[in-house]
């Protein structure tokens, strides 16, 4: 999988938590915060990604990522550990 | 001296309608809306009759975004709701003086069981949102969320009383004067298979008698009665001080003049004489009403055997065989937790409409000496009202409605 996939599939992932987004052109430096996501919802969005990877991640290393670009690259280092 | 409750708006679904104009159009018309139950998660080799909504119409004030992540159950709340809220200018009272009780516990039996089901194999991807779903707070979250209560909203449970326990606790809010405003909701309650499976297995569920014809299967006070039948609703009584509704220039639909709740002192669920008898009486007493001032009763008749015999004699021991009577549950079914308010909010329509609706499927009357609304619709202006509700585990309630005028 590309860094693009996955960053469509983040952004698949958002846009079904916040239907308001469903025009929003993602890019990299987008923070799921400031797109309206409260704590619950970034955490919903984290989870479908990892359910759509078949990937489970430990909760804390989700706090690390400050973007989606970032949020996407963690994602992908796991799948290529794992 | 406390205020009196008074009931200024109310709004409701069910499956013959939604929104009150709807709903009373259908309860005049006597139009049910039985069927075997198509809703996901609600057969597992079963073929279980009900009653569900067949689509809910959401107002735009209502966001995607709050829409995907509500419940069924919650979802039927933000509607009554907003129909209640408007129609009864909440957002011109202060936020911190309006509360919601939601009436029903273990409400969100079904869609909990399909979040298992999906997730049997494959925990770790439980949605995190599960932590607030699985209680029944969850409706109240949503609730206070979307039109910024700040007062006070909290559960209360009673079984198919709840409905009439969340118009009694919300009463007591106001009267306490803890708010000016208490909205009571009667929660949908979202049986999935299992449930049905257990009320079938106690002998509360119908119908064995008309399994293959789900229209004549809700036959509440009817000889061929054979239980109750479900049918999924909702409905909100936004309840206030007469002082406080004509601040706002509102016209009440009625005056809450007293209530009883009395326990049987029993966990089965079978009904008692002795129960009811007690609920009815300690409501008139608290109205100050003589039995035959009571010109129209509302009862709680699911069509069980056994419960719909045991409510007509609390009816006669208490000297209450002069009022008319019919069973809304012949055409929406019994939504439990929400029974009791929608079943409120029927009574409060037809006081309005000053006609009463017809009983579907009541052919032959066990007892024909009450004065039943059949098949037909009557003319007739309530003026004092009874509403009654039962619930497992002994609970009985019972409130007085006068007319406002």
């Amino acid at each position: 999988m590309t860094a693009i996939e996955l960053l469509d599939l983040i952004a698949r992932h958002t846009r079904e938590i916040l239907p308001g987004l469903d025009a929003h052109q993602f890019v990299a430096s987008d923070r799921l915060v400031d797109l309206g996501a409260n704590s619950v919802d970034r955490a919903e969005i984290a989870m479908l990604v990892q359910e759509s990877l078949g990937l489970s991640v430990p909760r804390v290393e989700l706090f690390g990522p400050r973007n989606v670009g970032e949020l996407a690259d963690l994602f992908l280092q796991k799948l290529d550990a794992a | 001296m406390p205020p009196e409750p008074v009931v200024t708006a109310m709004g409701v679904i069910s499956a013959i309608g939604q929104g009150k104009a709807a709903f009373t159009k259908a309860l005049l018309e006597g139009e049910p809306a039985f069927g075997v139950m198509q809703r996901p998660g609600r057969q597992w080799e079963s073929a279980y009759i009900g009653a569900e909504i067949r689509e809910i119409m959401f107002p735009p004030e209502i966001a995607r975004q709050t829409l995907r992540a509500a419940s069924l159950s919650a979802q039927a709340a933000l509607v009554v709701m907003e129909e209640a809220w408007m129609e009864a200018r909440l957002s011109d009272v202060d936020p911190r003086r309006i509360g919601l009780i939601v009436g029903g516990s273990n409400i969100q039996q079904r869609e909990l069981m399909q979040i298992h089901e999906t997730y049997r194999h494959s925990s770790a991807f439980l949605r995190p949102t599960y932590a607030l779903s699985f209680m029944d707070s969850d409706v109240c979250g949503f609730c206070t969320a979307q039109f910024g209560i700040r007062g006070l909203a909290y559960t209360v449970g009673g079984a198919s009383a709840s409905g009439q326990l969340a118009i009694v606790q919300a009463a007591q809010a106001v009267i306490t004067n803890q708010v000016d405003v208490c909205i009571a909701l009667g929660a949908l309650m979202d049986l999935s298979h299992w449930e049905c499976r257990g009320l079938r297995a106690i002998g509360a569920m119908g119908s064995d008698r008309f399994r293959d014809e789900p229209t004549l299967a809700c036959r509440p006070f009817d000889r061929d009665h054979d239980g109750f039948i479900f049918g999924e609703s909702c409905g909100a009584v936004v309840i206030e001080s007469l002082e406080s509704s004509r601040s706002r220039g509102l016209e009440p639909y009625a005056a809450l003049r007293g209530w009883g709740i009395a326990m049987d002192g029993n966990r089965n669920p079978d009904p008692s004489l002795e129960g009811e008898t007690e609920a009815i009486q300690k409501a008139l007493g608290a109205a100050g009403w003589r039995p035959e001032q009571i010109d129209y009763v509302n009862p709680h008749g699911t069509g069980s055997i056994v419960g719909d015999e045991t409510e007509l004699k609390a009816l006669q021991a208490c000297g209450m065989t002069s009022a008319f009577l019919n069973a809304t549950k012949s055409l929406i079914g019994h939504g439990l937790s929400s029974a009791g308010a929608v079943e409120v909010i029927a009574t409060l329509l037809q006081m309005r409409a000053r006609r009463l609706h017809p009983t579907s499927n009541l052919e032959n009357p066990i007892d024909p000496t009450f004065k039943w609304v059949k098949n037909e619709p009557i003319d007739h202006a309530i003026r004092n009202a009874l509403t009654l509700s039962m619930g497992f585990g002994g609970i009985n309630t019972a409130l007085c409605w006068e007319r406002h005028h």
